[in-house]
């Protein structure tokens, strides 16, 4: 293999953490959605690079499918989320005219609604 | 053999001859697949996706709107249908069947884990009659929604296979997400749905990850050969996947220290919908941890059990600081995810030996809560009717002269989470704490044991407020008349008592003969 599988997880662990610093630091929604598309899509790699680790293991002209379906798979559900995530930010700013995650601050502790 | 594996087999095959169609080995695949099998495992979905299909047919045409709520009973029962032929009718012995490939499983536990799905669904819905003021003319989609979670919780508690599993939890995941901001002109409505749906697309993301690298070091998603593959769920790489695909599920079954968006989430979702994820989710997930326990190494099974008493700690003792009664319910219901996650230590620590008993332990205690949990959340929904907030502990002050019905029943709810024998909660924690210690987890089950009578302090706060303190001047909340709401209180007192002092109606060696 010309790219080693090492290469590839290294690669998509460090969007993996990119996204999840990202999901920690960042108070925009929009951001903050950004950052799980990003984990998502460092997952996609990860299935796939096993998808040809795999393959190549199992030695000539094998394939291994079941990594490259998952993507699809959470390539759908990412749309999925992203629809519901972002009516979810309309229906926050049709409330606050914000989208920013300090904004979250109605149900704590001691709140009585 | 996954099913991916028999379909690229039979387009290699076609390949191999010309890329001509062979209608006969077409054929052959189809029946291999789709089996008699097979339509029983699926019949309770096929159910409810019917009813689903129906639904919103009724939406499009104002004379059949009132027919809604025929065809969502007419759903679950069909579905309830399905689900008792497959406790009933497959046999226990020999190798456990799978279908579709291997992706999903038929056995009496995942009948039985459906039951009780739908009977969460079924105890949300009826309180959810009458609910929305505002919503009204939305609930066609809030009925669709609601039909939509227990088929990703069965798919749940069936799957073999991780894809299955992933496409279960979105099911279940993200019509619960639109539920929990279902009131959209409250604030703490969509607080609650978007709390909700940040952290629970963080942990799908988490799982998702965890999978992949599972996958890369291991070569399998599907869990009987992740059972065969050995050593290699020993490499470290298998294991750093292992931890995040737990951390996720513990997430979504709200253990410590996943548990932080509980409080907020049941607190602003509309009260019948944090009746459907404090039960359905929860038993959905410990299904599936179940099923999965092998994956965690016996070496790691003490850690699990110190985050069931962890749990169970920060859930007992944040429901002592509560004076908001959601929010305590809430609190309290981390404390029974705690609780829960005895069994899937006992089946880890045993190395599988003890699964069964551990599942058994679970479905009941499960069986158990979603009447409890549901019935007591059925009671606070009907409170707070006139759409505000009735629900602080003060606010229940002489509840027990206004209404002595509905005083009693809450009691009853209160005692059973507090697991006081004749109540189906005592059998829930009897069966698991025995779990924990055939085990040989006796210290950690002493611990769970004490935490568990701590809980009883605000449990019992809430029944001397009710009946023998006296509203405050002006503080009696109005009252609105909910049939739905007092019928669904009623069936699921019903049901707590009936499991409290019926144990041999649902357990025992009966449960699964």
């Amino acid at each position: 293999m010309s790219v080693p599988t090492e290469h590839l997880l290294i690669l998509s662990a460090i969007l993996f953490s990119i996204g999840v610093a990202g999901f920690f630091i960042r108070r925009n929604l929009i951001v903050v959605l950004m950052c799980i598309e990003l984990m998502l899509n460092a997952a996609n790699l990860a299935f796939v690079a096993g998808s040809r680790h795999n393959a190549f293991l199992a030695g000539q002209d094998q394939t291994d499918l079941e990594g490259p379906i998952m993507v699809t798979f959470v390539i759908v559900v990412a749309a999925v989320e992203a629809a519901v995530g972002l009516a979810l930010v309309i229906a926050l700013y049709r409330r606050k005219q914000s989208v920013d995650l300090r904004e979250l601050t109605e149900l704590e502790d001691g709140s009585h609604a | 053999m996954s099913l991916i594996t028999i379909v690229q087999e039979s387009a290699l095959q076609t390949t191999a001859q010309g890329g001509a169609f062979d209608p006969e080995s077409t054929q052959q695949l189809f029946a291999n697949t789709f089996t008699g099998d097979a339509a029983r495992a699926l019949a309770p979905m096929v159910s409810l996706t019917v009813g689903i299909l129906v639904l919103l047919v009724c939406e499009l045409f104002e004379g059949l709107k009132k027919i809604r709520p025929a065809v969502f009973l007419g759903a679950i029962l069909a579905s309830a249908w399905g689900c008792w032929g497959l406790w009933q009718h497959t046999p226990e012995i020999g190798a456990p069947v799978r279908v579709l490939g291997g992706t999903l499983l038929v056995s009496q536990q995942v009948g039985v884990w459906g039951m009780v799905f739908l009977a969460a669904t079924l105890v949300a819905w009826m309180q959810a009659r009458k609910y929305y003021r505002q919503e009204a003319p939305f609930l066609g989609e809030h009925d669709v929604l609601m039909l939509t979670a227990p088929i990703g919780m069965m798919m749940m508690a069936g799957a073999q296979d991780l894809i299955t599993f992933f496409i279960g939890l979105e099911l279940l995941s993200i019509p619960l997400y639109c539920l929990a901001a279902f009131r959209r002109v409250r604030n703490d409505s969509v607080e609650a749905g978007l709390k909700y749906f940040v952290l629970g697309a963080f942990g799908v993301a988490m799982f998702l990850y965890g999978a992949g690298l599972l996958y890369t070091a291991t070569g399998t998603m599907s869990l009987p050969e992740l059972r065969q593959v050995g050593e290699a769920l020993e490499s470290p790489l298998a294991r750093t996947g292992i931890a995040l695909m737990l951390g996720s599920l513990f997430f979504k079954a709200s253990i410590f220290p996943f548990h932080l968006w509980v409080p907020d989430v049941y607190q602003g979702s509309p009260t019948p919908v944090t009746s459907l994820m404090a039960t359905g989710t929860k038993a959905a997930a410990f299904a599936f941890l179940l099923e999965a326990a092998f994956l965690v190494p016996v070496s790691a099974a003490t850690l699990i059990g110190v985050l069931a008493v962890l749990t169970l700690a920060v859930g007992n003792f944040g429901a002592l600081m509560q004076k908001d009664l959601k929010r305590m319910l809430a609190w309290s219901g981390i404390a029974h995810a705690g609780t829960l996650l005895f069994t899937v230590a006992a089946s880890a620590a045993s190395d599988g030996l003890l699964s069964a008993e551990a599942t058994q332990a679970a479905v009941l205690y499960m069986a158990a809560y979603v009447f409890t949990a549901g019935g007591a959340f059925a009671l606070l929904s009907w409170l707070e009717a006139d759409g505000e907030h009735h629900t602080t502990i003060d606010g229940l002050r002489g509840l027990g002269q206004r209404r002595p019905g509905m005083a009693a029943g809450m009691t009853l709810f209160l005692l059973s989470l507090g697991g006081i024998p004749a109540t189906g909660g005592f059998i829930g924690k009897f069966f698991v704490f025995g779990a924990a210690v055939q085990a040989d987890m006796i210290a950690l089950s002493i611990a769970g044991i004490l935490l568990s009578v701590v809980a009883l302090g605000y449990y019992l706060r809430v029944v001397i407020a009710m009946w023998m303190q006296p509203a405050k001047d002006g503080q009696a909340p109005p009252m609105a008349e909910r049939p739905w709401a007092a019928a669904c209180v009623g069936f699921c007192a019903a049901m707590v008592v009936a499991i409290g002092v019926l144990p041999g109606f649902l357990s025992g060696s009966t449960l699964f003969p």
